[in-house]
């Protein structure tokens, strides 16, 4: 069986299951001021980040029963919410037009994972692959993916061939689609065998 | 094309309901565009913290307290709209749209114009014939349903075809099936054939 690693998996049940306010504010208080940072650098002033923020916990709240372990890991779920609330409300006529964008961020699965993997093993080999990646290929995904800058953007900063940055880019990327697309099952296998040695 | 259009950071909502719409409509695509979002997560998860303000946990709750809880979005029977990828689904029943109908494409404004964007999806008829036109600036068109062909090729449900506004074609509609499309535009579309000017001046 596989271990819970991701105290944010359960909290995030625990909203969906039963509005619970503690787990709620658990992620409030960790991930607010990491959004907050990620918000401001990309191109929001403090009150707008506050109010994206706002935002984005407003729709944990509401949607936490959407949120299935096993189509992304908790980060990302609520990363990928702020960001299309970004979007949405950095629009000059900022009413709000995206308003169920978000649900379709990650459809309703009609196959919810089994109960009793409490969280897909995947999500934990794709943060360890990138952790192992050399700083300088590390910086490309991030400047792409969390500073969203384009691949033009990129090589201009870096001094990087424009097609180098891309297949760069697109090499780790390939590689962390391999990783998702692995079968849950040998995934926590080979996590229980790491927990065996720990 | 795909690749290109779904590691383009998005930053405009028509750009980002036409990536949702790409993610979403080809297994290979969703994957592609889920891993990109772990590495969005990834260092979310790393990144220092900023401090928030004192009351923002209160303005938190304030806000859930007053919130109508969400409708999910139901299978209604609607054999032409659960076609659809599940992000337009859930657009067009949040917002109102507007259908343009022509003689045998039917157009639908879905976002509000914004800084010369546009996003549209296009309903052509089984077997129409749409007059020969060009793009002014880039569109993209992403197959939902059905397939269209034109002077180049023929098009399938997931395919990306990008245009700017040296191409002048004239698509028509699959004889059985017809085509839905999203268009995305930056830029109008300008009708070149005989009767463009007059389409211009409806289309526009």
């Amino acid at each position: 069986m596989a271990k819970v690693k991701n105290p944010f998996v359960d909290a995030l049940k625990n909203i969906a299951e039963r509005q619970d306010i503690g787990s709620f504010k658990k992620i409030f208080d960790y991930f607010g001021p990491r959004l907050k940072s990620f918000l401001m650098k990309s191109g929001a002033d403090e009150a707008i980040a506050e109010e994206i923020i706002q935002e984005t916990m407003t729709i944990i709240w509401t949607k936490a029963d959407y949120y299935d372990s096993s189509v992304a890991s908790p980060s990302t779920w609520i990363y990928t919410i702020a960001r299309n609330k970004k979007i949405d409300i950095l629009r000059k006529t900022r009413k709000a037009i995206l308003e169920d964008i978000d649900t379709a961020i990650l459809p309703p699965v009609e196959s919810k994972a089994d109960e009793n993997i409490e969280h897909d093993q995947k999500f934990e080999m794709v943060a360890k692959y990138l952790d192992d990646l050399p700083k300088d290929q590390l910086d490309l995904l991030k400047m792409n993916f969390f500073e969203e800058k384009s691949h033009g953007e990129i090589a201009e900063i870096t001094k990087i061939p424009l097609g180098t940055v891309k297949s760069r880019i697109r090499l780790a990327l390939e590689k962390i689609r391999g990783k998702l697309e692995q079968d849950g099952s040998m995934a926590n296998l080979i996590s229980d065998n790491e927990s065996m040695v720990n | 094309m795909t690749y290109e259009i779904l590691s383009t950071p998005v930053n405009s909502p028509a750009s980002l309901l036409f990536k949702q719409c790409l993610a979403e409509i080809d297994p290979e695509n969703k994957l592609l565009n889920s891993a990109m979002n772990e590495v969005g997560g990834y260092f979310l998860n790393r990144t220092e913290e900023t401090p928030v303000s004192n009351n923002l946990w209160d303005r938190v709750l304030d806000q859930t307290k007053n919130v109508k809880s969400p409708s999910k979005i139901s299978d209604e029977y609607d054999p032409l709209l659960s076609q659809l990828p599940i992000t337009l689904r859930s657009h067009l029943k949040n917002n109102e749209v507007k259908w343009k109908s022509f003689k045998d494409v039917k157009v639908a404004s879905l976002l509000p114009k914004e800084n010369n964007e546009k996003l549209e999806l296009i309903h052509v008829m089984p077997g129409a014939k749409i007059p020969q036109h060009t793009h002014e600036g880039n569109e993209s068109f992403l197959v939902l349903h059905g397939s269209y062909s034109d002077e180049y090729g023929s098009y399938k449900q997931g395919s990306v075809q990008v245009r700017s506004d040296d191409h002048d074609h004239t698509p028509v509609g699959h004889a059985q099936t017809g085509c839905i499309g999203l268009a995305y535009t930056h830029g109008k579309i300008k009708f070149s054939g005989k009767f463009g000017k007059l389409l211009n001046i409806i289309a526009n």
